[in-house]
């Protein structure tokens, strides 16, 4: 269960938002530079909140801030940020010492096979192309079971069919895992086939928090009604 | 081929302006006297000593290196000039200022003199002199290693639940090792190397350098040729056998 509200200043407006999720598929919605990504920020460590509070399975993660290790987040963005000096199965199989890839060596084999990597394994993120990185990254970010998932645009430049593919595996896990996922993507389209429910933000606030089909119906304000009016 | 052409020309013409010296080597000096009083002791000492002075200098370095990364702007700004200043001193001007600093009559050096350390002509003078002519570089050489690790990185390797100590191991030093293992190089070269300050501050115990100083002296160049031949044979393996290890792990 993930409890927070976070404010956080900004040059232009300051950012305030209350999110309560449990284990579910929530997707942050708006226009650039409405605080979307500071949220996630926060959320994952990378930012300090200038107040509010962050709780997540009981555990305070702010305030004080509770360092990165300590936080169970996987943060999946454009940049699949995969270590050079190792191959895909040492990124992959990253947070777990020897003994527990020992023990998830099932589990590690599920999803390398359900990700198709298997004819990657042993090479290096440096041979890969963007979707494989992409794989590769989504792969470690699930072989932890993190409780909290951030995905800050990660299908960015990706074709069609992979996006359904891994939001299909995102949403697959999800409901298996029971962990809370929370998605920022600039095409509402990848949203909602992802998310059942959204919270919408404009500068910093929310504006509207329902599921999909009545934001589409009735969006709060002009701006969201045009951003769902480019969909194609 | 012909896209390669230029850049194969300038690579040889570079390599090969760098190795003209050596064709000094063949000069007609006479017959080298192997051998020569003092090559052996200077050999060792210089080995000896250079070795522990880079060893103090990459354990005191390498985690300054590092946590200069999170220092604050000013701070890191004025460690950094602090730095430069020791790196451009000239190598003759520093032996100067070294045993004036460190000479008996002063404070640090009285004391030191009484705790039975000699501050001049002993191989802690040696390798304290090795220190501060290589301890700059080192600096400036591991920092840039160390920054061009991408932080992105280090933070996936958080998110992932690795303790701070272990994203260092695992993440950090591994990504930084050829930065690190050309510091440790130029660390390396630039003591063994040193001859102006090590001049005045230990002229005694002979390295290498000095050796070939007063050999150059005392016996001329057929007793030069062959003491620097060696220093090279000797000298350049290390930072070789850096290089292509620290390559070697990066594509294990």
């Amino acid at each position: 269960m993930l409890d927070c509200r976070i404010q956080k200043t900004r040059r232009a407006y300051a950012v305030t938002v209350d999110i309560a999720a449990g284990p579910e598929r929530l997707a942050l919605f708006g226009p650039s530079g409405s605080g979307k990504s500071t949220v996630l920020s926060c959320l994952a460590g990378l930012e300090t909140p200038d107040g509010g509070h962050i709780r997540c399975d009981g555990q305070t993660w702010f305030p004080p801030p509770l360092a990165l290790h300590h936080r169970s987040v996987g943060y999946l963005s454009q940049k699949e940020a995969l270590f050079p000096h190792l191959s895909v199965a040492e990124n992959v199989q990253f947070s777990l010492n020897a003994a527990a890839r020992e023990q998830e060596r099932a589990w590690i084999d599920e999803i390398r096979e359900r990700l198709n990597l298997a004819a990657l394994w042993r090479t290096r993120p440096q041979q890969l192309s963007g979707g494989q990185a992409r794989r590769v990254a989504l792969a470690r970010t699930l072989c932890r079971r993190p409780r909290l998932v951030l995905l800050d645009e990660p299908f960015a430049g990706l074709d069609r069919p992979l996006v359904r593919e891994l939001a299909g595996i995102l949403k697959e896990w999800q409901e298996r895992l029971r962990f809370t996922l929370l998605a920022v993507d600039h095409d509402p389209l990848v949203l909602e086939g992802l998310c059942p429910r959204v919270v919408a933000l404009e500068e910093g606030q929310v504006v509207q928090r329902g599921d999909w089909s009545e934001l589409s119906r009735t969006p709060a304000t002009p701006t969201l009604r045009a951003l769902l009016d480019l969909t194609p | 081929m012909s896209k390669n052409l230029p850049r194969t020309l300038a690579l040889t013409l570079t390599a090969l302006f760098l190795l003209y010296p050596l064709w000094g080597l063949a000069s007609p000096v006479g017959r080298w006297q192997w051998g020569a009083t003092g090559a052996a002791p200077a050999l060792a000492t210089s080995f000896a000593l250079t070795g522990a002075a880079l060893a103090i200098v990459v354990a005191a370095g390498t985690p300054l290196a590092f946590s200069l990364r999170g220092a604050p702007r000013g701070m890191r700004i004025a460690f950094e000039a602090t730095v430069l200043l020791s790196v451009l001193m000239p190598p003759l001007a520093l032996g100067l200022l070294l045993a004036l600093a460190f000479g008996p009559g002063t404070a640090l050096g009285g004391l030191l003199l009484r705790l039975g350390i000699p501050t001049s002509n002993d191989p802690a003078a040696f390798v304290v002199t090795q220190i501060y002519a290589s301890l700059g570089y080192y600096l400036l050489a591991a920092s840039a290693a160390f920054n061009a690790v991408p932080r992105e990185l280090e933070q996936s390797a958080a998110l992932l639940g690795l303790k701070p100590r272990a994203v260092l191991w695992r993440v950090t030093l591994p990504l930084a090792r050829l930065g690190l293992a050309a510091a440790v190089s130029l660390a390396w070269v630039r003591a063994l190397g040193e001859f102006g300050a090590i001049m005045v501050t230990a002229y005694y115990p002979h390295g290498i350098p000095v050796q070939l100083w007063v050999d150059l002296q005392d016996n001329g160049l057929p007793a030069v040729l062959p003491l620097l031949l060696v220093f090279l044979l000797s000298a350049l393996p290390l930072p070789w056998a850096l290089r292509l290890l620290a390559r070697a792990r990066g594509h294990a």
